[in-house]
């Protein structure tokens, strides 16, 4: 626990040189594991019989005036559907999306780790994180996960959309294990289906038009046919028969939910166009 | 040899001490009106009103370092429990009862140190309105809870004359710009009992030439009082709401310069 010290010298206060508004610093003081890197006996590998959950597919696209996230709803251990309603694109603040994929454990952890994060750095200065801040703290947490990442569990990786107020745009950010950050000028996308729908994306900018040009109708449609593909060649990720995917915007007015009556509409649309799928949506 | 009479009197100096400090700070004035919970105060430079997390604000008179240690202390204290626990596991009881004011406590007593100056009002809205609350923090560590309305000033007679002002006003028939209204008369109360004893130790009236109040009634005075101190100071307001617009948890919010002048103009 924290405590002002009696001679007047608080943690992490201002007389104390000590940097304040830093979580981390904070949990590593408190030996939090999320600051500890984790050391297992053994390297577990693949071997191992222990699996963490994972989430599969999100996509990010841009359109006109911000930022579209879609998520499929599964989250897998091994061949085991270990939940069908789980949501991968969660608010970090007020403009900020952090679409995860990967060890859904610490990408859970991560979320809550950033959006306390965050705060903590603007009540104690006064000011909002940088973007760039935002993305440095981000890069800090995937790096950590590394040891656990190369043991075989706790790998997670991020699609992180924001709009930035400054240049007037969505923007997406994509990330590697290591915590490489990568800007993406029209869509990123995460999780075992991204690799399968990778030149679909392509695809579409040479053939129809770049992402960043589409109304967000338009975007959203596109989005959802990608999800669809990835989820008719990737075993791990859930298609819509079922439950409905997430689809989230970002747009200078902030986070908005895409109504569920709007993607029955569009994924009825979808299927109808799609011959011989023969299921309709509930 | 040091002996239990220097104890209480080395006690009583640092009492003197921070008291002499503390009794020219601008009053701060914490009111529940009908969907939240306002602090209210008068500030030249330095921000005063502060957000300490998601449902906690602070705002404290003394030594500018001494509120900027307790703020840091309890912002961080409360964004380490919110994380590792939950939001909802973030409470004043907990951050000022068993971390703060023992820490003040200790500073108090230690002949060594340089002893905190500070008197502290925290507000926290809780899950309904019956659960809202106030904690005035001493600098010895005392500290109280108060449901509907708290203040601190620089003299207990201030703080009186405050929560007179103050009254116990219906809550649920209290809005907002009534609140700030209340809350600027309670500051103008405060503020100038407390001016008005430093003048009477130092030989001076409101009445002398050159005072504004020179003249005025007695009823009148606490307004043409705030008035002339509105000329070198701003009002600094913030409230913690029930029904935010936004779709964060946080609910705290600077008011803004024209919501102020319309809740206070004359």
């Amino acid at each position: 626990m924290i405590q002002i010290r009696p001679n007047g010298i608080g943690s992490g206060a201002a007389n104390s040189m000590e940097p304040a508004g830093d979580l981390w610093a904070l949990l590593e003081r408190s030996g939090h594991p999320l600051t500890r890197s984790n050391t297992l006996a053994t390297n577990v590998g693949g071997a191992s019989s222990f699996v963490d959950t994972h989430g599969t597919t999100v996509i990010a696209v841009k359109f006109k005036g911000g930022v579209l996230n879609v998520g499929d709803r599964r989250a897998t251990a091994n061949f085991a559907v270990m939940y069908d309603r789980a949501e991968k694109v969660l608010p970090i603040d007020d403009h900020t999306l952090l679409a995860i994929s990967g060890s859904f454990a610490r990408a859970m952890e991560v979320v809550r780790y950033l959006r306390t994060s965050f705060k903590l750095f603007e009540r104690t200065y006064l000011q909002p994180m940088s973007l760039e801040g935002k993305l440095a703290e981000l890069a800090k947490v995937v790096r950590a996960g590394i040891p656990e990442a190369l043991q075989g569990i706790g790998g997670f990786i991020p699609i992180l959309t924001t709009f930035d107020h400054d240049e007037n745009e969505g923007r997406i950010f994509f990330y590697d294990g290591m915590g490489a950050r990568f800007e993406s000028a029209e869509f990123g996308a995460a999780g075992s289906g991204s690799m399968q729908i990778r030149g679909v994306f392509d695809y579409i900018v040479k053939t129809r038009k770049p992402f960043h040009e589409m109304t967000r109708e338009e975007a959203l449609r596109e989005a959802l046919y990608l999800l669809d593909i990835a989820a008719d060649l990737d075993a791990a990720t859930g298609g819509w028969a079922k439950v409905l995917p997430l689809a989230t915007t970002i747009t200078a007015q902030g986070i908005v939910d895409v109504s569920e009556d709007e993607l029955k509409q569009v994924i009825a649309e979808i299927d109808a166009a799609s011959p011989g799928r023969g299921l309709s949506l509930r | 040899m040091y002996t239990p009479f220097d104890f209480s009197e080395a006690l009583g100096h640092r009492k003197d001490y921070i008291e002499d400090r503390l009794r020219e700070g601008s009053p701060v004035v914490g009111i529940a009106y009908d969907t939240g919970l306002l602090l209210f105060t008068i500030r030249r430079t330095q921000r005063k009103v502060y957000e300490i997390y998601d449902r906690h604000m602070f705002s404290a008179i003394g030594n500018q370092s001494d509120i900027e240690n307790v703020r840091l202390a309890s912002i961080n204290m409360a964004h380490q429990e919110g994380f590792e626990r939950s939001p909802d596991d973030v409470s004043l009881q907990r951050m000022v009862g068993f971390s703060l004011s023992p820490a003040l406590k200790k500073g108090y007593g230690d002949q060594m140190t340089v002893p905190f100056v500070i008197r502290a009002l925290f507000a926290e809205l809780g899950k309904s309105s019956s659960a809202d609350c106030f904690f005035v923090l001493n600098f010895d560590g005392e500290y109280r809870r108060a449901a509907d309305n708290a203040v601190v000033a620089g003299t207990p007679s201030a703080e009186d004359r405050m929560l007179s002002v103050i009254g116990s006003p219906l809550r649920d028939e209290l809005p907002l710009a009534k609140a700030l209204k209340l809350a600027a008369e309670a500051w103008a109360a405060g503020a100038r009992d407390a001016h008005k004893r430093r003048n009477i130790a130092s030989d001076f009236d409101e009445s002398d030439q050159g005072s504004p109040l020179k003249g005025v009634d007695e009823g009148d005075a606490d307004d043409v009082f705030l008035r002339d101190e509105l000329k070198v100071g701003t009002i600094e307001a913030a409230v913690l709401e029930r029904k935010p617009a936004q779709r964060t948890e946080a609910r705290f919010r600077l008011l803004s310069e024209v919501e102020i002048a319309e809740a206070t103009a004359k």
